[in-house]
């Protein structure tokens, strides 16, 4: 069954017609909750498609990833004018540069907070993070002239702990959902820009259908996102379905909540404990850990890295990574990608040898 | 820790490697032979300390080859704050010092070959690269690098270290120590500090284990004294180029800034450096610059392009050209007034989280700017190092406001700094020629 996912654009009109705020937001981990206890809708910004590149290559040079190419294109194109506010979590030394040359070189309208991840997981990261999200805070209530109580942001943070319920649901049912991997794919993914309500009303009633499992060679992808989009298609052409994945923008946000009843701490917590991330400094054993018991779970018979290109945090665990998952006995395909061009055939040519070779 | 290898490395460093190379120091300073390649009709003699120089770093891989057993032996990145392990007596090897000088050697297309053959990208840092090719490989130019006890990564150079680190450690099985280091986008945050010291000080049980003894906090004090000496000392030596003629140019800095990078808090260091300035003083006195016919003088930018140092010296100073400062070298001496002794780990954290690679391309801009009124400069090469990002994001625009709001000609060349295949001879060659004549203009 189709699922009627909400445009974009009119998500953020709608917000800002109800007086909401927009955060335009880069990749990968935020407070989500701290940004709504402000009415701060968060919209995601993942190198946006279709968007003039000679912008950004006039200021970055051409070793840099399309992500931040495309971030810095769209907002010299005045696309994010829109937003009443950029953040920018530090998740690499290409988004750092990034972050550093908006604020103190091109100077967008909208401001632009920074946002520190520690790198480690433990006790002083989260006492760090904690602080560093107090900090955020300071700047929003600056922003917005609000001072959200620590009952406003429990209530806000207890919506997002329900979408990342949801979230997880969606994974554990995926097979039953009736969803092809694009569809997927799409619903999950529209948690980038849906407020958080109209997200788990999605989930809820693409949860409420019970089909019958989906045909497709089980696999797992990894990555930073699953762009171009239509790599999801392919493989279910090639009957291969996507059960899983360990994509920076999907399942690696599949957050817990934090224990703590304290706000900022508990939001802390729970960006600390996500799932392994290279860019937030998870050693490469936690991986590989993290993926064998994915492969386990879903039956998955191999795993595609689909890798940005020039993505340093994902390049440098990859033969380590792979290795490992082979002693496992769990086969793995590499795949480089621009995200700003089609699949080239010979990528196709590529993921479908790869299946052949897992159903046999 | 074995008393056969302990008697090994009193044999192979203490009885004979060591005299033996004060000895060679000791010929080439009484006999000082110049290369038959070296360009004396336009470069002045190689500086004396030259031979004490070589001394050091041969010291320091001689130690390293039979350290293993004997010391305990750390692998640290370049930006560590070392004085907490120099103090619990380890052997230090710097990876990235390492990988300039396989650089240097020519030996980096082999090492990083090594790594690319086990699936590492070319699109990863090429000191990680040569590493990682060293390691599985086994081969250096060195003869032998110890296995490390212990791993300190610091993330006040880039986030890479931590993903190399991250690598090292589980290939060796080892303790990683991980000193983070928010970046400072504008105003170092009160809580960002706390958060550093709080590190050091929890780091310091797992050092002690791999070491095998507890820290001495006088010990520690009089570490952070030596390196607060040699990095003053250091910053001294670059601000003699305020001089005219220069009396050392960058590549000179780049050769010299090695015992700074990796043998800071050590007695030896400060000697050193105290020696090289006094010979600055003595040419600055007698009037002998770097380059014989100094007429006009650059500002360099980024990582040196290791295995073209000769080139850029030799073609520059055909021209009258010395390139007399440069942002790198001066990252290792800026710190110096955070250093002190009376809280050691405060100074160390405040010390570790302000240098130039974790601070805004707008304090780059600020320094280069500083660097080009205090230095007199005509011009600025920015080397676009493929392979480190953090450094080279900015310089587009960092290069665009120098022309524009400084009135500086200023040249981005796009290279690496450790591999020469992402180095394009011709396209280099007829760039800086271009700009040689601007200058010129
Ligand atoms: S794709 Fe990789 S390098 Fe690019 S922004 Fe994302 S994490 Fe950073
Ligand atoms: S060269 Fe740049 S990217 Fe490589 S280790 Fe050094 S600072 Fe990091």
């Amino acid at each position: 069954m189709p699922i009627n996912i909400p445009q974009r654009k009119a998500v953020i009109q709608d917000i800002k017609s109800r007086g909401g705020m927009v955060a335009a937001v880069l990749p990968i981990h935020y407070p989500r909750a701290l940004l709504r206890a402000f009415n701060i809708f968060p919209v995601e910004v993942w190198g946006p498609p279709r968007v003039d590149v000679s912008l950004g290559g006039s200021q970055l040079q051409s070793y840099v990833c399309a992500i931040v190419q495309n971030a810095l294109s769209f907002i010299k194109m005045g696309a994010l004018e829109i937003a009443d506010l950029i953040l920018i979590p530090h998740t690499c030394d290409s988004l750092q540069g990034l972050t550093s040359l908006l604020i103190d070189m091109v100077k967008p309208p909208s401001p632009v907070f920074p946002l520190y991840l520690p790198r480690g997981r433990r006790e002083e990261d989260v006492i760090f993070l904690a602080e560093e999200l107090q900090s955020l805070y300071a700047g929003l209530a600056e922003l917005t002239g609000r001072r959200p109580t620590d009952a406003e942001l429990l209530a806000a943070i207890a919506r997002e702990e329900l979408c990342d319920q949801l979230s997880g649901r969606l994974y554990e049912q995926r097979q039953t959902l009736g969803l092809g991997n694009l569809d997927f794919y799409r619903l999950l993914r529209s948690r980038e820009y849906l407020p958080a309500e109209e997200f788990a009303a999605l989930a809820e009633s693409a949860l409420a259908v019970e089909a019958a499992p989906l045909p497709g060679t089980p696999l797992l992808l990894s990555g930073i996102l699953p762009e171009p989009m239509m790599v999801l298609d392919l493989i279910e052409e090639m009957k291969g379905l996507v059960v899983a994945d360990d994509f920076a923008g999907c399942g690696r946000r599949l957050y817990r909540p934090g224990l703590s009843p304290e706000p900022f701490r508990r939001l802390a917590e729970s960006l600390v404990a996500a799932p392994p991330d290279p860019t937030r400094g998870n050693a490469i054993g936690d991986r590989v850990q993290f993926l064998v018991e994915m492969a386990a779970k879903t039956y998955a018979r191999g795993v595609i890295f689909y890798e940005v290109k020039f993505c340093e945090p994902e390049l440098f665990d990859l033969p380590e990574l792979r290795a490992a998952l082979k002693e496992r006995g769990l086969v793995s395909l590499h795949i480089e990608v621009d995200i700003n061009n089609p699949l080239p055939q010979q990528t196709a040519t590529r993921i479908g040898a790869f299946l052949e070779m897992l159903n046999h | 820790m074995t008393i056969i290898n302990s008697l090994k490395y009193y044999w192979n460093v203490k009885l004979t490697g060591q005299p033996f190379l004060a000895w060679q120091r000791r010929q080439a300073e009484s006999h000082p032979k110049i290369s038959a390649r070296w360009r004396s009709d336009i470069l002045s003699p190689p500086l004396k300390i030259a031979a004490r120089t070589r001394e050091l770093i041969s010291r320091h891989y001689l130690e390293g080859r039979y350290a293993a057993g004997h010391r305990p032996v750390a692998w640290v990145t370049s930006g560590a704050p070392v004085e907490i392990l120099q103090a619990l007596g380890f052997y230090i090897l710097y990876p990235e010092n390492h990988g300039a000088l396989c650089g240097v050697r020519g030996a980096v297309v082999e090492l990083s070959g090594a790594a690319e053959n086990a699936g590492y990208s070319t699109d990863i840092c090429s000191y990680a690269r040569t590493d990682i090719g060293s390691v599985l490989s086994g081969k250096t130019p060195v003869g032998r690098l110890p296995p490390p006890d212990l791993l300190l990564a610091c993330t006040n150079i880039c986030q890479t270290v931590l993903h190399w680190y991250r690598v090292l450690a589980r290939h060796f099985q080892v303790p990683l120590i991980l000193i983070d280091t928010p970046f400072v986008y504008s105003k170092l945050a009160e809580h960002s500090l706390e958060y550093v010291k709080i590190q050091l000080e929890n780091s310091i049980p797992a050092a002690e284990r791999a070491a095998g003894r507890k820290l001495d906090y006088r010990r520690l004090k009089e570490i952070v004294q030596l390196s607060k000496d040699a990095t003053e000392l250091w910053q001294e030596i670059i601000n003699r180029g305020h001089q005219r003629p220069a009396p050392l140019s960058v590549f000179d800095q780049f050769i010299h800034m090695a015992p700074i990078v990796e043998m800071r808090g050590q007695k030896a260091t400060v000697d050193f450096y105290a020696a090289l300035l006094k010979e600055l003083d003595e040419n600055i006195a007698n009037g002998i610059g770097a380059v014989r016919n100094e007429r006009k003088r650059l500002l360099w930018d980024n990582l040196p392009i290791w295995y073209r140092l000769r080139y850029f010296a030799e073609y520059l100073g055909e021209h009258g050209i010395c390139v007399v400062a440069s942002t790198y070298t001066n990252a290792w001496g800026e710190l110096a007034p955070f250093m002190n002794t009376q809280k050691p780990l405060a100074a160390i954290a405040r010390t570790y989280i302000s240098p130039i690679l974790n601070q805004g391309t707008g304090y780059k801009l600020a320094t280069m700017q500083r660097m080009v009124t205090e230095f007199q400069l005509d011009g600025i090469i920015l080397h676009s190092d493929r392979s480190c990002k953090p450094y080279s994001i900015g310089q587009i625009e960092q290069r665009n406001r120098l022309i524009q709001e400084f009135d500086i000609p200023a040249l981005l060349l796009e290279a690496d700094h450790d591999d020469p295949r992402a180095y394009a001879e011709a396209q280099v060659a007829s760039r800086l020629a271009a700009f040689v004549e601007m200058l010129d203009d």
